[in-house]
């Protein structure tokens, strides 16, 4: 999966988790039957949306992961070569390394 | 041995453990500013889980999460459907905040919207509304500790004591030893409270109700408006979905923009730290769910608690539990108060010092670090002063305060990811979001659909954001490409 597409789908659960859970999203599932785990079906709905995002968090960041080894090369390709007339305060390069190791 | 001398030691006991695990973690740090404010930037994964989840989880969770499940019944559930959805944005905005800490040298959030957007004035605006913020929330935290500590010795540990103890030893690692002492002490704390909800949970309603789907049955027969989103409100009428739905997306706005939070992007080692911290964190929201069981296996209870906030120590004291278990229950939400307590004191002083006096006065790294500790004394005292005081306004203040915190959200994300934006339009968007928000919280009854003023705020905030930096001159394009590449 492109990194593109797996971010479009993250985005798209937390808009519907967004949804589902406010009105008018929630309406349908705002009852007390049937009962899941004897939770009240509106407790276990809310619950089930934010269980559902440790999974797709989980599977954005295998994807992210991939990608992100070719972005560190070329971040440190950029950090090699300072450019021309940084600013005073923001000094693109030098303080920057600190962090990454 | 009598009932509340046990629960008295039991205490003691946890106080002095979390005393120790601060002051010894205090020797890990540095003595510099980053040291103090940022723990050298040195969290690694397990820390940043426990520091971020037992942060957020305060003593109004642990209380008043229970005190809503069981007076307001589904009312509460908001409470449970924001964490997620406002953590989730961190996974990208999270290591970015924290890359530029390490370009420009930020500790704080005001440092990073005005290295974007200089001024003074914004830096000592977004301060003071920290501050303002900061301490009615300092003071429920002050107050839950006492009111746990004082139920469950029977009176025997008055509010004000109970309160000074719990927060004095809070001072004293805060005071030594900074971020790491936060750090490591939430580790403790928010382990120990995940284990306490849960076991505490879970047995409720099997003693009472031999199960949770039996208790839930027994509530759905007696009182089923209970279980139905919105819930109830205050007085016990059907609450607004106006409400309910603004509430959560406030709250979730507003959630990683508390300085206190906001921060922690400092203090991570490394960028897939923060990433996994984002990833987990769902799992500490889910323990809202023992949480809100406490609360419900009161709703059928005989016999009734001085007021909704009280529900989780009557429960306790009410269902004849050992007095070692009581003692251990108390800790448990002691650490709810004394995790988040810490984090809001040692923040609100970075934040008063970073950017309000040094951005006026100028201060050497050991001056600053002095002023920091002096500031962590005064917060605590002047909430210590409010918490004594038995006084409502200060829970209704705390409402608000979400209100005010949400409004940090625009510059933040300017900030970061529009280059048009500029100084101009940031200053105006904040004063006239906060202006909005503060209106409509002395006037409830113009508030349209019940909407909660934050989000009316960020109504206002964010066109006049946009409209006056794009009538306002743009930044010079190398400066914004120190911030946005």
């Amino acid at each position: 999966m492109s990194l593109r597409t797996a971010r479009a789908l993250t985005g798209t659960y937390f808009t519907l988790a967004l949804l589902a859970v406010t009105w008018p999203g929630l309406l349908p599932f705002a009852r007390i039957r049937p009962f899941i785990l004897g939770l009240p079906f509106s407790m276990a709905w809310i619950a089930a949306w934010i269980a559902g995002s440790i999974v797709v968090l989980y599977l954005l960041d295998l994807v992210e992961r991939r990608y992100r080894v070719d972005e560190d090369e070329s971040e440190a390709r950029v950090r090699a070569t300072p450019p021309a007339g940084s600013h005073p305060s923001g000094p693109a390069t030098g303080t920057d390394q600190g962090g990454h190791s | 041995m009598e009932q509340w001398v046990v629960v008295t030691i039991v205490i003691s006991l946890y106080l002095a453990l979390t005393l120790t695990i601060g002051l010894m973690a205090g020797r890990r740090s540095t003595d510099s500013v980053t040291g103090y404010v940022a723990a050298d930037r040195s969290f690694g994964l397990v820390v940043m889980y426990f520091v971020t989840g037992a942060s957020v989880f305060s003593a109004f969770a642990f209380l008043g999460g229970p005190g809503w499940a069981y007076s307001r019944g589904a009312a509460a559930f908001y409470i449970l459907a924001y964490g997620a959805l406002g953590m989730a944005p961190f996974y990208w905005v999270g290591p970015k905040i924290a890359k530029m800490g390490r370009r420009h040298g930020f500790v704080t959030q005001a440092q990073l919207i005005t290295g974007r957007f200089p001024s003074r004035g914004l830096s000592a605006l977004i301060a003071a509304l920290s501050l303002v913020a900061f301490i009615p929330y300092v003071t429920i935290q002050m107050r839950g500790a006492g009111i746990v500590i004082e139920a469950v010795t029977d009176g025997h540990v008055p509010l004000w004591l109970g309160a000074l103890v719990a927060y004095g030893i809070v001072i004293i690692y805060v005071l030594a030893a900074g971020a790491m002492a936060v750090g490591w002490t939430n580790t403790f704390q928010g382990a120990f409270m995940i284990v306490i909800a849960w076991t505490l949970g879970l047995y409720l309603p099997n003693r009472l109700y031999g199960g949770v789907g039996p208790m839930f049955e027994q509530i759905a027969a007696a009182r089923p408006e209970l279980l139905v989103p919105p819930g109830l409100d205050a007085a016990g009428g059907t609450w607004t979905w106006g409400a309910f739905s603004t509430f959560i997306l406030v709250s979730a706005v507003g959630l990683m923009m508390w300085p206190h939070l906001f921060m922690k992007a400092f203090t991570a080692k490394d960028d897939q730290t923060l990433r996994r911290t984002v990833i987990l964190f769902p799992t500490f929201q889910l323990f809202l769910i023992p949480v809100f069981l406490i609360g419900f296996s009161g709703v059928l209870f005989a016999g009734t608690p001085p007021s909704s906030d009280f529900i989780l120590p009557f429960m306790i004291l009410e269902t004849d539990l050992p007095a070692l278990v009581v003692g251990l229950f108390c800790a448990g939400a002691l650490s709810a108060s004394m995790s988040t307590g810490d984090a809001l004191l040692h923040a609100s002083a970075s934040v008063v010092v970073e950017d309000g006096v040094a951005k006026f006065v100028e201060l050497d790294e050991q001056r600053q670090r002095r002023l920091m500790q002096l500031l962590v004394l005064l917060t605590g005292a002047t909430a210590y002063w409010f918490a004594l005081d038995p006084d409502s306004s200060l829970v209704l203040l705390l409402a608000s305060a979400y209100g005010i915190i949400a409004q940090f959200a625009p510059p933040v994300v300017s900030a970061l990811y529009w280059r048009r934006a500029t100084t101009p339009g940031v200053l105006a968007g904040l004063i006239a979001g906060t202006a909005t928000a503060f209106f409509f919280w002395q006037m409830p009854a113009l508030k349209p659909f019940d909407m909660h003023e934050g989000v009316l705020g960020l109504l206002v905030h964010i066109p006049v954001l946009v409209s006056v930096s794009l009538m306002t001159p743009e930044q010079d394009a190398a400066h914004v490409r120190g911030f946005i590449e």
